[in-house]
């Protein structure tokens, strides 16, 4: 068993937790961030992609879309390597409210959202795929960020200031002093290994599991709801622009430029248990009709993946009058002390992905004010390790890192434009990743062949390099093949059935790949 | 413009080559159109006739034919008997002779390019060494350039694996460092198989090859020894000294493109008409029976008439099957009626053979297509290969001998007729 002893133990890998991390070690303290399965592989990774401009909520939440339009500018300056400043439409698409528009525009103008309208033509120019039949069209500042890459260079901001990040290890046990929080104990899942952390405040980062955690140190009714959401990637960028439906907010109308794709979202139904998310037919019918009422054909083009995410929806009875002064629409902060009688916890939850970086700053800064200390934020003055330069993502940074190394490196994952270095600099970094781990941070894997090419590549190059041994390799792959069949059954239809069908063949009928001897043990 | 031919075959993987072929070896004009090349050398380039049912077959493979066609009846070997399957992969080996061993007594055991032992009734020649006994000592050889074959993993798993007598192969996995072309760190099988074709590159590969090759060792290799130079195998066997095979890897297929290249030649030189990119529109239909078919060729649309069509455009990997945004399966060029097995389509079970795959048409004993109620769709129509209904090809190791026999029995079919027609005007 090993011992940890820290200051302040952040739980949940996913941006918030990230963000707390990031916050509490730029502010001095010692940190520890436990997470039981991959960073950013809850909520943050299950996602749209969208950097809000702050548009969406102008009309149905004027405070939030203060805060997005704000945080917007701050992550595009923190997270320059994540972020795509591709802009955004509202469009009024046929049959859509005609007065909606000037709600908007005036709602932009009181909540300080930068938004101008512009011609039907001019939108039609900008993005020749949208339905020629809208009728007004605002321009927005949106954006596309990578929840994965922006959760990483979080992370690795923290470690530079010395915080600690345990990916796969999962909190078993929080234990006090009388009324104080003095220890958390955790699982590491890779290792199969017990860790007793020692500390003295802990900030529950959850999301959806949030309720979960804060049972663990006998806060009870802490009720987080997960609100299902499914999006498709289709395997264009069918828009160069987010595309959003001027309409008050509802299922699938956005369209997200992101990397390669352009991903649809999304739905809103309560789920009972946030780790058996699914992504029902009727769905992604629904999906379906959305994307063809903004781009005509949007059915006859090829859907690549699906994948459901859990919204953190908070719902307590308990919160006293005190608390609301941290709430802000959408983030929730429970102070465990006022509420349970427990002094050293706060969860936070809630939220949304653009405006994790100001949840951070709210709970910590209500942890110094607990704490007596007087330490300020100072995450948005600092960009994140690979962001200093400012300059943003754009999709063709691959293809340009690919013309530089071509007579050099191998290409592991086409679709992606993942070489060989790439694969190997991650998996030696972390020798017990499993290819998915690798594939949040590499894209191996994502493209329109879902696997079909690179899987057995990435697998039998790993075990080349003496990272794994040949049983792992078997099981790696396999999981990988598992993972990626997840998000394809649901949507496959059009070309992508004659993809799968192509994969089929080559990993049934040339690689007979059911008949590999199984793997010693289940891999992780 | 119309062009009369005798036969019009669609379709240029293995069952519409080989029913073209057969067409036009007895005496038949024949027209093959195709959308673009066929699906050979997506394979593995043996011929599998069954190999799983789903235990793994090892001895008579055509036994396991009719036990699994009595078993399943909605599978293509309910209604093609193992005498088919036999003629078809015996036609298929005189036209191709000295490119197969087997004899479909038995099932060859041979590892993939991952190390899975697959079973398959006929190899190609020069991937028998490959097949695995006890005690037996391989080295799978590894290029440094080629990121479709990693020896660690196929020796691994060889060794890995109990052998169905019992007992194991020893293996040991080594790697060349020997460009296909200069410079090049990113080569394909192509690229590697081209490069085998020249005899001065192949002495300087067996040169490297035996600075890794231990006495005593059968040698594994990835499938790229040689496209056009059919001797390219044997001079590297015997400047070597040792026992050699290669190993098909994923798509491009060296082993099926050898196989693809030599039925499309042979179709060619046999004056087969080939009409290659262009995707058939429509067919011309006139009671009951298929007059011509409106092809999409460049410039306009060109109609080719015959009387005997022989359908083999492949099934969902070659888009000769469809499944649209609704979960609507479709038979996009003649519309003809699918099967469709009951329940779910498409599983959530990534390892299960996805229901979907086994959509197709059914047919009768002289390959016409069947429509619900069990009637003939077009007298003169024939299908062939990876569109018929009922299989699970993959899985099963079906896929030559189902396109093989039904091939064989659709050319036959049509020349029956002919010659009954003949024998009554006669008469």
């Amino acid at each position: 068993m090993r011992t940890i002893d820290t200051d302040v133990v952040v739980i949940g890998g996913g941006a918030t937790g990230a963000g707390v991390v990031r916050d509490v070690a730029m502010r001095g303290y010692r940190a520890v961030l436990l997470e039981r399965a991959d960073l950013a592989q809850g909520t943050t990774g299950r996602y749209h992609g969208l950097l809000h401009s702050g548009g969406r909520y102008v009309v149905s939440d004027p405070r939030s879309a203060t805060e997005c339009a704000e945080e917007n500018i701050i992550l595009t300056r923190i997270h320059a390597d994540a972020v795509e400043t591709t802009g955004g439409l509202f469009v009024s698409t046929p049959g859509d409210d005609p007065e909606f528009p000037d709600r908007f525009l005036a709602g932009a103008t009181a909540s300080k959202v930068p938004a101008e309208e512009i011609s039907v033509g001019q939108a039609l120019r900008r993005e020749p795929r949208l339905n020629p039949g809208i009728f007004r069209a605002i321009a927005v500042e949106d954006g596309s960020v990578d929840g994965w890459q922006m959760t990483w260079g979080t992370v690795n901001s923290a470690k530079a200031y010395g915080a600690q990040i345990l990916p796969y290890h999962e909190v078993t046990g929080i234990e006090r002093d009388g009324d104080q929080v003095r220890r958390v104990r955790a699982h590491d899942h890779k290792n199969g290994e017990d860790v007793t952390i020692d500390c003295t405040f802990v900030i529950n980062c959850g999301g959806p599991w949030a309720g979960l955690i804060a049972g663990l140190a006998g806060c009870h009714d802490v009720e987080v709801v997960p609100g299902r959401g499914i999006m498709i990637a289709m395997n264009h960028r069918l828009v160069n622009t987010v595309v959003n439906r001027c309409i008050y907010p509802t299922d699938g109308d956005i369209i997200v430029p992101v990397h390669t794709v352009s991903i649809i979202g999304t739905t809103d139904v309560k789920a009972s248990d946030a780790d058996r998310l699914t992504i029902p037919a009727d769905e992604v019918q629904e999906m379906l009709d959305s994307g063809e009422a903004m781009i005509p054909g949007f059915r006859q083009s090829r859907a690549v993946h699906a994948w459901a995410g859990a919204r953190p929806l908070v719902k307590d009875t308990r919160v006293s009058a005190t608390d609301t002064r941290h709430m802000s629409r959408g983030m929730s902060i429970l102070d465990h002390h006022d509420r349970d009688g427990l002094k050293g916890l706060l969860t936070i939850t809630g939220g949304k992905l653009t405006t994790y970086r100001l949840m951070a700053k709210n709970v910590v800064d209500e942890m110094c004010q607990q704490l007596g200390d007087t330490r300020p934020c100072r995450t948005a003055e600092e960009a994140v390790p690979k962001s200093e330069s400012g300059k943003t993502y754009v999709v063709t940074h691959r293809l340009e890192d690919r013309e530089a190394d071509r007579m050099e490196e191998q290409i592991i994952c086409e679709c992606e434009l993942m070489s060989r270095k790439m694969f190997l600099e991650e998996m030696r970094g972390r020798p017990s990743a499993n290819l998915d781990d690798i594939r949040r941070v590499t894209r191996l894997g994502m493209g329109p062949c879902q696997g079909g090419f690179c899987s057995t590549r990435a697998a039998g190059l790993a075990l080349h390099d003496g990272l794994i041994d040949v049983g792992r390799a078997n099981g790696l792959l396999e999981l990988f093949l598992k993972n990626r069949w997840i998000g394809l059954w649901p949507i496959l239809y059009g070309a992508q059935v004659r993809q799968t069908a192509l994969d089929q063949w080559i990993f049934s009928g040339t690689l007979d790949i059911e008949h590999l001897p199984e793997p010693e043990k289940a891999v992780l | 413009m119309s062009m009369d031919s005798r036969a019009v075959v669609v379709g240029a993987g293995m069952a519409g080559l080989v029913s073209a072929i057969r067409l036009r070896q007895a005496g038949m004009d024949v027209t093959l159109v195709t959308q673009g090349i066929g699906g050979i050398q997506l394979g593995q380039g043996t011929i599998d006739v069954l190999g799983y049912v789903p235990e793994r077959v090892l001895g008579q493979p055509l036994a396991a034919v009719t036990a699994y066609g009595n078993a399943h009846p909605h599978h293509p070997y309910a209604i093609l008997s193992a005498d088919d399957v036999r003629a078809g992969v015996e036609f298929l080996r005189a036209l191709l002779p000295d490119t197969f061993v087997g004899d479909l007594e038995r099932n060859y055991l041979l590892p993939t390019a991952i190390g899975a032992l697959r079973p398959t009734a006929l190899p190609q020649v020069t991937m028998a060494e490959g097949e695995c006994t006890p005690g037996k000592q391989m080295v799978f050889v590894g290029l440094r350039q080629l990121k479709d074959f990693w020896p660690e993993l196929v020796a691994g798993n060889v060794a890995r694996t109990e052998l169905p007598g019992g007992g194991r192969v020893s293996t040991r996995a080594a790697w060349l460092d020997l460009p296909a072309r200069a410079n090049e760190v990113d080569s394909t099988p192509l690229y590697y198989a081209r490069a085998m074709d020249d005899p001065a590159y192949r002495k300087r590969f067996v040169d490297a090859l035996r600075r890794v090759v231990e006495p005593g060792e059968t040698v594994g290799l990835p499938g790229v020894l040689g496209l056009a130079d059919r001797g390219a195998f044997a001079d590297i066997t015997a400047q070597l000294g040792q026992p050699v095979f290669e190993i098909s890897t994923i798509p491009p297929s060296v082993p099926g493109m050898r196989l693809n290249d030599a039925l499309t030649r042979l179709a060619k030189d046999a004056r087969v008409k080939v009409v290659l990119g262009s995707q058939v529109l429509c067919a011309n239909i006139d009671g009951g029976r298929i007059r011509s078919l409106t092809v999409g060729t460049t410039g306009r649309p060109t109609e080719y008439a015959g009387e005997h069509f022989v359908f083999a455009p492949g099934g969902f990997e070659s888009g000769g099957i469809e499944l649209d945004s609704y979960m609507k399966v479709s038979e996009p060029t003649l519309g003809l009626p699918l099967w469709v097995p009951e329940g779910d389509l498409v599983v959530a079970d990534h390892n299960a053979a996805q229901p979907l795959f086994s959509v197709g048409v059914r047919f009768d004993h002289d390959m016409r297509v069947l429509d619900t109620a069990g009637d003939t769709v077009h007298e003169n129509l024939h299908v062939a290969g990876g569109i018929l209904a009922g299989a699970s090809r993959w899985q099963e190791k079906s896929g030559d001998g189902i396109a093989l026999a039904s091939a064989v029995r659709a050319a036959d079919a049509i020349l029956e007729s002919v010659q009954n027609l003949e024998g009554a005007r006669n008469a």
